[in-house]
């Protein structure tokens, strides 16, 4: 499952991000810094024999879905709305307790349990796009169509919320 | 301890990742930077789905991975639309407004 | 041939006229008021006819059948399971029954038909003729009940229908704005009521002593007991069967009282005279009166075992040393007189008739009382024949009058209309005379009528009356000495105000306009007035004595009666204390069946001489007008007959009854069982229990625990809707809270 050595260098990338984007006032700076999350990722997939997806991830995840958020961050100018401080003390104390039990009951788990144990298998499977697909259209079809009626949702419903102001104003015209 | 990359470290990561997501979720009043930790959450758990596959030798989990990815997109998508439209109506995008549900 | 299985026609058949003239009718008379009354007039007595003919086919199947009772089972009415008791709904078919449902069909039948040409034009023609049906109905089921519950629901039935038909013309009011005819029916229903509730009081001591209400029970075991001297235990005290009976017959004596209208609860029966004519002659003449009588027939087994045993000394078993049947024979002796002599001082001449029905009433109750219980039915059938003819007759004649009356009233509309307010009573005897060359038919057949009722040789009434008084005369012992003295008396007032009747009625000059001016009535009416004259002419032949002792006694030993004593012969299927006196376990008073010459004699010349006085003497030459005064009036014999009703009644009592129903009503009702029981007790503690319910239960127990949970709720409520900030973050930390404890818990689990 890699290089040690790789992982570790990618991790601190990928924590150091995650952290930079958790703790970067302007918003514009976290959308950058999980966009480095995001590549960083995706080179994980790499790693772990998952081309297709890795590409997925830059092209999907790092591509599309953030250029909508910087959009969204830059039409709306809400670059800087208050940092992790802007909450409630308790709040804030009470989420960094739990976030560390979290972490604390894994590294318990961990230490004092086997793990998840044993090593990576012999057998590099295919994962090429082709078994992939394959594998999608076999196994995964209905959930792979459910899916399409999903985003086909989603589609209008994005086209719902965004026509609402306009619907409202032909109708107070009419009324005139 | 260190000679090999095992499993665990992965699940490790995806446990880290998944925990500064959720400081996000928790810690932020901006409706687009919870949204983005959501997503960190999402690609935690993408992380070890691959991660697992890999170790168990089967593709469902890129399959799934996939879906995830798919269902994210869309997600995204209509979210950002609602905080859109929120921010239309109450010319603000901070979460902190949305308290009509205070009992 | 067996036409038992027909007898449950013989309710129904009524019942079917009561719903066609309920139903039917009002929309018949509406839609065309005379073949509305053809319809439903006849349609009436079809029912009554038919009831007839069963009754005639009931009467051939007891005689192919030997004479034995059948008993029609309809339906088990009253069932207690528990207790194994039940109460049929039977039919029973014997010969006394049958005797009863032929006169009342037969009679019945005739008088519905008069009552089509009497009722013409009246309102409530449909109404009459429902009530009629009805009455049939209810007097079939008292004479054809094989129990005492069966005859009493019979009983209350045309007590009911007695009601309905005195107040017929309810709301007609005299000059006093008194709604006379309904007080007259509600009247006879108050005064009946005390008979019945003596009736109900026998029925209770019959089940409690013998444990059921069927006669051929109760009988079979009052005769048991009797026969062994047993005991019977009531109200946790040993009785003797003896006692029981007495009290019984004197039960069955009041409550026979009521409805046959003897002393004292005679009164209601002259006012009963208010409803129509064809009522009076069916119901309070020619049958329901006649149902105390046959209760005491039908009881002859209980009433010959309380006369033994007042005889035999049994402990209890008389009331004040005179046995429960002799009451019976003096109670009915004592009105035959009074009644008779109250009849001199009536000018209404259906009032006549109804003391007339009284006395000869008390003619039966009498006979009954004295153990002559087929005299006393012998009585009731001839009596049924004539005094109905005699009412029929009235009403012919009073129908006369009325027309006669329209007919000089349409003559003087034309120059004065304001005579009209002239009164007139069309049943004032005053106002009649000289009919007899108006209203011949009528004059004919009231003449029969006349000499039937005053006991002249050979109409029927002659054969009854001197059987009964032959009966009374052979039998020994004071009380028979007594009736018959009694009884004499009252055949010989009979006659004379029968006399006095005709000569006012038919023979001197018309009094007064309408007299002169009265019409004989149409043919409807005169027919079944004819055949009942008949009837009156040839009834003796029912039960024809011997004329001989040597004559009786070669047919007795030849087994061949002929004609003679058919009516003896034919009940005594029925009355079961024949046979009881054959088993000498009773002593029946013996009935002679050869003719008493010298009774019959007697009470011949005295009924003659009677009406001789009556026609030729006292009233030779009066009255001559329609005011004067009855030459009677003023004598003691007058105030004699009329203290005993009016004075007597309304100074005894009428306070007596006033006094204790408001005793009854003010201190026991009002003070005690109101003002006491129902404040102190059932008001205090109904309150109090209220009150602790309301004010420490209800405010303590239900509403803290209501209020409570509400009180709590809220307090909670309070508390957890600070959880409820209303930011999202907040939730979803609970959600991370959540989703931390359950991975803790898997991962530390497993």
């Amino acid at each position: 499952m890699g290089n040690p050595i790789l992982f570790l260098i990618l991790a601190v990338i990928a924590v150091g991000s995650a952290l930079g984007m958790l703790l970067s006032r302007n918003a514009i700076y976290s959308a950058l810094f999980l966009v480095l999350n995001f590549v960083t990722i995706a080179v994980f997939y790499l790693v772990l024999n998952a081309p297709f997806i890795a590409m997925v991830q830059i092209t999907v995840y790092a591509g599309a879905i953030m250029v909508l958020f910087l959009f969204v961050i830059m039409l709306l100018g809400a670059e800087r709305l208050g940092g992790v401080g802007a909450v409630r003390d308790w709040e804030w104390a009470t989420a960094a307790l739990l976030g560390a039990v979290l972490v604390l009951v894994f590294i318990l788990e961990m230490v004092l349990g086997k793990g998840v144990g044993g090593t990576e298998t012999a057998v590099f499977v295919d994962s090429s796009p082709t078994a992939l697909g394959l594998r999608l259209f076999e196994a995964y079809v209905f959930p792979f169509e459910l899916t399409g009626v999903l985003l086909l949702i989603a589609m209008i419903g994005v086209v719902v919320l965004g026509r609402t102001k306009k619907r409202g104003k032909h109708v107070q015209h009419s009324n005139n | 301890m260190f000679s090999t990359v095992t499993i665990d470290w992965y699940v490790a990561l995806s446990v880290l990742l998944f925990t500064i997501g959720a400081m996000g979720v928790l810690m932020r009043r901006n409706a687009i930077i919870i949204f983005m930790s959501v997503e960190m959450m999402l690609n935690s758990a993408n992380l070890a789905f691959v991660a697992f596959a890999r170790h168990l030798g089967d593709l469902d989990g890129q399959v799934l991975t996939f879906f995830v990815i798919t269902v994210a997109a869309a997600e995204v998508a209509v979210g950002l639309a609602l905080i859109v439209t929120i921010f239309r109506t109450k010319h603000s995008i901070s979460i902190d407004e949305l308290n009509v549900l205070k009992g | 041939m067996n036409a038992f299985g027909l007898a449950p026609l013989l309710l129904i058949f009524p019942a079917i006229g009561v719903l066609f003239n309920t139903f039917a009718g009002p929309r018949l008379i509406r839609a065309e008021r005379k073949t509305g009354e053809m319809y439903a007039g006849w349609f009436a007595s079809l029912m009554a006819i038919l009831a007839f003919l069963v009754a005639v086919m009931l009467y051939f199947s007891l005689r192919a059948h030997d004479y034995h009772a059948e008993t029609v089972r309809l339906f088990d009415w009253i069932v207690v399971p528990s207790a194994g008791f039940t109460i049929p709904w039977a039919i029973q078919v014997d010969t006394l029954s049958v005797t009863m449902m032929l006169v009342v069909t037969g009679v019945g039948s005739l008088i519905h038909i008069y009552a089509i040409g009497y009722m013409h034009g009246d309102p409530g023609f449909h109404r009459f003729f429902a009530y009629l049906n009805l009455f049939l109905f209810f007097m079939l089921i008292l004479v054809s009940g094989s129990t005492y519950l069966m005859l009493f629901v019979g009983w209350e039935g045309v007590g009911l229908c007695s009601y309905l038909l005195i107040g017929f013309w309810f709301d007609r009011v005299n000059e006093q704005g008194k709604v006379m005819n309904a007080d007259a029916g509600r009247k006879a229903f108050v005064v009946n009521r005390v008979g019945d509730f003596a009736m109900v009081l026998a029925m209770i001591l019959l089940f409690w002593a013998f444990g059921s209400l069927d006669f051929g029970a109760v009988f079979g075991s009052a005769v048991d007991l009797f026969a062994h001297g047993e005991m019977v235990t009531l109200f946790g005290m040993e009785m003797t069967v003896g006692a029981v009976l007495t009290a019984v017959t004197i039960l069955f004596l009041l409550g026979a009282a009521g409805k046959s209208a003897q002393i004292p609860f005679y009164v209601w029966l002259p006012d009963a005279m208010a409803g129509p004519t064809p009522v009076s002659a069916l119901i309070h003449a020619a049958t329901m009166v006649t149902a105390g009588v046959y209760l005491m027939v039908r009881s002859n087994v209980l009433l010959e075992i309380a006369r033994q045993s007042t005889l035999d000394g049994v402990a209890g078993a008389s009331l004040l040393g005179l046995s429960g049947p002799d009451w019976i024979a003096l109670t009915g002796a004592a009105t035959a007189v009074l009644a008779g002599l109250i009849a001199f001082t009536q000018f209404d001449i259906k009032k006549v008739l109804a003391y007339s029905t009284i006395s000869q009433l008390g003619f039966m109750v009498a006979a009954a009382g004295m153990g002559a219980y087929v005299a006393a039915m012998f009585h009731l059938i001839t009596h049924a024949f004539f005094k109905a003819l005699l009412f029929l007759g009235s009403g012919s004649v009073i129908h006369g009058m009325e027309h006669g009356h329209h007919h000089v009233h349409e003559h003087d509309h034309e120059h004065d209309a304001h005579h009209k307010a002239e009164k007139f009573d069309p049943q004032d005897m005053r106002t009649m005379g000289g009919l007899r060359h108006k209203m011949p038919i009528t004059f004919a057949v009231y003449m029969v009528g006349t000499l039937a009722l005053a006991g002249i040789f050979p109409f029927a009434g002659f054969w009854s009356k001197d059987e009964i008084l032959a009966h009374a005369s052979t039998n020994h012992g004071s009380i028979f000495t007594a009736v018959y003295i009694l009884l004499t008396v009252a055949a010989f007032c009979t006659a004379f105000y029968m006399g006095r009747q005709i000569k006012m009625i038919f023979f001197g000059s018309p009094r007064h306009e309408a007299a002169e001016q009265a019409s004989e009535s149409a043919p409807i009416m005169t027919y079944p007035l004819i055949i009942l004259a008949a009837l009156s002419l040839l009834g003796g032949l029912l039960n024809f004595p011997f004329f001989t002792e040597s004559a009786y006694k070669a047919a007795k030993a030849a087994h061949s009666f002929g004609i003679n004593l058919g009516l003896e012969h034919w009940l005594e299927h029925s009355i079961t204390a024949f046979a009881l006196t054959e088993e000498g376990i009773v002593h029946m008073p013996h009935t002679p069946t050869w003719m008493q010459v010298d009774v019959a004699l007697i009470s011949t010349i005295l009924a003659l001489a009677a009406l001789a006085l009556a026609v030729g003497v006292v009233y030779r030459k009066r009255p001559q007008t329609a005011t004067e005064r009855d030459p009677l009036q003023g004598t003691p014999i007058w105030w004699f007959a009329i203290l005993p009703f009016e004075w007597f009644y309304m100074h005894t009592v009428v306070p007596a009854f006033k006094w204790s129903a408001r005793w009854l009503a003010e201190v026991l009702d009002g003070a005690f069982w109101h003002d006491f029981v129902h404040d102190n007790i059932i008001r205090d503690l109904f309150v109090g229990f209220a009150k602790f319910s309301a004010n420490v239960l209800d405010a303590n127990g239900v509403d803290g625990l209501v209020n409570g949970s509400g009180r709590l709720t809220h307090a909670v409520g309070a508390v957890l809707r600070k959880t409820q900030t209303g930011y999202a973050r907040n939730y979803a930390l609970g959600v991370f809270l959540g989703t931390v404890i359950l991975l803790a818990y898997f991962i530390f689990a497993s």
